[in-house]
């Protein structure tokens, strides 16, 4: 009787395992089988773009119909998660044939990973403007193509500016006067998603003039500058400045990127402290909306050096591990034709560095006429040290939350000395 | 019978097998080779590292950050399993009888325990935004301007408020907990000390309390767990700012490892994290345990 | 007296401090997003259903509660079998070697996922089990198991001994008492652990995340993922999307409260 059960056990447990290692190999071979025997390849496309799913969705129909042997599944992840999970995924080539990567620290560790494959030479470049996509190159090679266009310098409502008779001033002095009408008049003058997205995208263009240089946080970074000296604490001094003074809405420390975004679309506030990107975005919610850029300007205008700041991002690449690389650098190539690429900007609401596009809306007309504009590329990306980006942008937390402008530099002037030690 | 016995034991191994091969496999096996990389400079992405000794222990404990985490992460767990304990043993008392109506708001109070804590810390950043958000709303629209805070964005205050939503969401369920253990209490004890003259508090200290030790233990050990290990709710909420004021240990390791490229450091504080949960729960066990006893 | 107005009147207190973020979750559900900016704690007018229709009309969501489902259900089941055989045996054996294998799965209680991860995904990607449904629940099962043990082998314990011993006595093999005795008993542990294990298993982001590729065989929470944006998010959507997936928990936790109570009790007795 025992012995008996003992076997149906262990006949149990047998059977259970190999049943198991049976379904799970076949599984795991239908998906590959299935790709390989009818001539037809499928490559996975991977970013963060959410919002961008279904401009996305038809452009790649089309591609698919004009290239019937090639299948496109798309997946996106959000930004947050996407420097964890879709690097591991990305690094063994599990997913991404085509796959988008950030500027900036991201960047670097991918290249050193080798997940890139080298696109130089590959005659869709020559679509590209030469100049914005220089963010994706790395030892004169290129190995993404940066594909969105950004200016990151805070929006403001053209008809409440016209209103209190305000133009775009050119100097801080100017500044703090515009922002002071706007609270006298009721107006919240900068909406700021202290939060979340806030500091990281309003630093660029308060330190594009204090510091006009491209490499002062290559520089921090190298130990040769810091951010205890006079550019940087001058910076964190103004930004605390527009704060005390009650230009930002209240406990804006606490805001996310959607209530401040809303208070720019309610029209109760003047200036909304993001970027280009979220220009079509605004002006979906209400229509009635006249939107247009400013940078605001920290020195004296025989001082100021840019007139705002750009980032070239959403870099596409193909993945080195990829099986099928040929049809995923026709994808890119497909992506890169001015009509496709217009085709995605008008109806995602992003520019895009492609030449020759046509823009129909006249939130992306706003951010084109940008193109002619001494433009700074976005500092913040330029540290290539997340770390030390993260304590850049605390140290503007820091200010807001009651630190001084100095013991707020020190802190994070910290945090890079400890990781200049560590190498 | 010897033989007997003999052959039970062995079926008992085979019922260890599967589950035990599985867990080894998958789980301790990982968790092992985050002790091997946490002896590297692994950034978690290439396929090379270099062995650098106990270099990223040392980096550890000389991070500012680190050290910031380390006490945030105690100031979470003490705020969250105090306050949790006394709110879930306070609503078990005033529910503990089985009334239809006592029931209902059982359920209620539970309701939070089943959504996921990505959506409890979404619901609850809208909650807590300063302008739109239904707190602030409500306490102005209750004539109680001066309590409005900005719950997240106060280096001060942020921490504790995300403490509040750990309760909020997990109270209910330990107050079951605390609702079977009252239970199980004969109804005849209190009745005899009652007649013996005992007030309310001393029926609590001399009778509910002690008889209570087996749930308190598993509500504090539970507690202690979850507030150790909370991550989404930070990650949604926060994702440790203001300036690192909400950086526990968990969203620490997540940072280090995946924002900033070193995945060896991370996992040195994932090592030192597991030794600091060890120690406490081992602690914890053993107060109760001589409570118990007392 | 004053006692008992007092304890109503935080009972009360506490009800609504739970119920007002659950309600700013349902109107929110049913509003335009320009709604939910403007007026965020007003009554939706219109009451509009175009958040669900979003969801479905985006997503194949119905196909998404079906691989949610699928994988909830094998782990569930399976953990709760590995994970009573288990129990079962630590507490048959008793003295050293069940303390021995008591420790090591409430060791793994305290092991954040964050630290095993990545060499966890790398393990499995070696295997070739990423991308599928049936390795998701393995590995989950693998997770779920620490807390699973813990849970049951605290109930079992409670079994009366002498229960046990007369079976084995009796001449009927473990397997058999098993079956026969200790799992019909545990009935009440195991509905409450499995109602645990189907709410996390349900709600589970990471495992999904870093195991599944494929946009068919995303779950649940990782298609609530797809809704977000980098900049751009339509909350009311998104939230709509919290309460479409939080429905079938409620509804199985009103069905099965009393498990949920009946083995909450069983452990808290015996602790």
């Amino acid at each position: 009787m025992t012995g008996k059960s003992g076997k149906k056990v262990r006949y149990l447990l047998a059977s259970g395992a190999l049943a198991l290692t049976a379904v799970l190999s076949a599984c795991g071979g239908g998906g590959s089988a299935a790709s390989g025997s009818g001539g037809d390849v499928t490559i996975n496309f991977l970013h963060w773009r959410g919002e961008d799913v279904k401009a996305l969705d038809t452009i790649i129909d089309k591609f698919e119909t004009a290239n019937p042997t090639i299948k496109v599944e798309m997946q996106t992840l959000p930004s947050d998660q996407y420097q964890s999970t879709a690097q591991a995924k990305l690094s063994d080539g599990s997913v991404g044939d085509v796959f988008a990567s950030f500027p900036g620290a991201q960047f670097d560790a991918l290249a050193k990973a080798g997940v890139f494959t080298d696109l130089s030479g590959s005659s869709f470049l020559d679509s590209f403007n030469a100049d914005l996509i220089a963010a994706g190159q790395q030892d004169g090679k290129q190995l993404a193509v940066p594909y969105q266009l950004v200016y990151n310098d805070p929006i403001y409502n053209v008809k409440l500016f016209e209103k209190y008779g305000l133009t775009p001033p050119a100097d801080w002095e100017g500044f703090l006067a515009l922002c002071q009408t706007l609270k006298d008049n009721g107006v919240i003058p900068i909406a700021f998603a202290g939060a979340d997205i806030g500091p990281g995208q309003f630093m660029n263009t308060m330190v594009m003039n204090n510091e006009p240089s491209d490499d002062i946080f290559e520089k921090v970074e190298a130990g040769e500058a810091k951010l205890t000296d006079e550019w940087w604490v001058k910076t964190l001094t103004q930004i605390k400045e527009l704060n005390d003074k009650g230009y930002f809405q209240p406990d804006a420390l606490g805001t996310k990127d959607a209530a401040a975004g809303a208070l720019f679309v309610q029209e109760k506030a003047g200036m909304l402290a993001s970027g280009s990107y979220q220009l079509a975005q605004n002006a979906a919610q209400n229509p009635e909306l006249e939107q247009a850029l400013l940078a605001p300007i920290t020195v004296s205008a025989g001082e100021a050096k840019y007139e705002g700041v750009h980032t070239s991002t959403f870099m596409l690449a193909v993945n080195s591990k990829s099986k099928h690389p040929e049809e995923a650098k026709k994808f890119l190539e497909y992506l890169s034709q001015p009509d496709v690429a217009g085709e995605y900007a008008n109806a995602t609401g992003q520019n895009v560095t492609v030449d020759g596009v046509s823009y129909d809306s006249p939130e992306l007309k706003v951010a084109e006429d940008w193109t002619s504009k001494k433009t700074l590329f976005q500092p913040r990306f330029t540290i290539k040290n997340g770390d030390n980006q993260k304590a850049v942008t605390n140290s503007i937390q820091a200010v807001l939350g009651g630190s001084t402008p100095e013991e707020a530099a020190q802190e994070a002037q910290a945090v890079i000395d400890q990781n200049l030690s560590k190498s | 019978m010897n033989i007997k016995r003999m052959k039970h034991k062995r079926a008992l191994w085979l019922f260890l097998l599967p589950g035990t091969l599985l867990y080894l496999f998958l789980f301790a096996y990982p968790t092992l080779s985050g002790l091997f990389y946490s002896f590297t400079d692994w950034d978690g992405v290439s396929d090379s590292y270099r062995m650098v000794g106990l270099g990223n222990y040392k980096d550890s404990f000389d991070s500012l950050v680190f050290r910031k985490t380390l006490l945030n992460n105690v100031k979470f767990m003490l705020s969250v399993v105090i306050v949790q304990t006394i709110v879930s043993l306070v609503l078990a008392m005033l529910l503990s009888r089985n009334t239809r109506t006592r029931v209902f708001l059982r359920a209620l109070y539970f309701l939070p325990a089943i959504l996921s804590s990505v959506s409890v810390g979404l619901i609850w950043s809208f909650v807590y935004d300063p302008t739109i958000g239904m707190l602030n709303l409500g306490l102005r629209g209750a004539g109680l301007d001066s309590l409005t805070q900005n719950w997240i964005g106060d280096r001060h205050i942020a921490l504790y408020a995300i403490a509040a939503v750990q309760v909020w969401a997990h109270a209910g369920q330990m107050m079951i907990v605390f609702i079977a253990g009252l239970q199980a209490i004969p109804g005849e004890l209190y009745e005899s000390a009652r007649i013996d003259g005992g007030n309310r508090w001393q029926l609590f200290r001399h009778i509910t309390w002690p008889l209570l030790a087996p749930a308190s233990a598993i509500v504090i050990a539970y507690t202690t767990i979850q507030s150790f290990k909370a991550f989404d709710l930070i990650f949604v909420m926060t994702d440790g700012g203001p300036n690192n004021a909400t950086e526990i240990l968990s969203t620490y390791i997540y940072h280090t490892a995946f924002g900033n490229y070193e995945f060896g450091l991370a996992s040195a504080g994932s090592m030192i994290f597991l030794v600091v949960l060890a120690v406490l729960t081992y602690l914890q066990f053993k107060a109760l345990r001589t409570d118990r006893a007392a | 007296m004053a006692f008992k107005w007092l304890g109503r009147l935080l009972v009360l207190l506490y009800a609504a401090i739970i119920a007002a973020p659950l309600y700013f979750v349902l109107i929110s559900a049913f509003k335009p997003t320009t709604a939910f900016f403007a007026d965020p704690l007003g009554w939706p007018k219109p009451l509009t259903l175009e958040n669900f229709v979003a969801l479905f009309d985006q997503q194949p969501m119905l196909r998404y509660f079906g691989n949610s489902t699928l994988v909830t259900l094998g782990t569930v089941s399976l953990s709760l079998l590995l994970g009573s055989l288990i129990a079962y045996a630590i507490v048959r054996f008793g003295g050293r070697i069940g303390a021995f294998f008591f420790a090591l799965y409430a060791a793994g209680l305290i092991v954040p996922t964050q630290v095993n991860m990545l060499p966890l995904y790398s393990l499995v990607r070696k295997l070739g089990w990423s991308d599928n449904l049936l390795g998701l629940v393995i590995v989950s099962v693998a997770l779920f198991l620490p807390l699973t043990v813990f849970m049951l082998t605290g109930f079992m314990r409670s079994l009366s001994r002498e229960v046990l011993e007369a079976g084995s006595i009796d001449g009927a093999s473990e397997w058999r008492l098993y079956v026969r005795i200790a799992i019909p008993l545990s009935a009440p542990a195991l509905s409450a652990c499995a109602t645990f294990l189907f709410v996390m298993s349900w709600n589970d982001l990471l495992m999904p995340m870093l195991l599944i590729n494929g946009n068919s065989k995303l779950t649940l929470p990782l298609a609530l993922m797809q809704f977000r944006g980098e900049y751009v998010t339509n909350y009311t959507t998104l939230l709509a999307g919290v309460v479409l997936s939080a429905v079938p928990m409620v509804v199985l936790f009103l069905f099965l409260q009393r498990y949920f109570i009946a083995g909450m009790t069983a452990g808290a007795i015996k602790g």
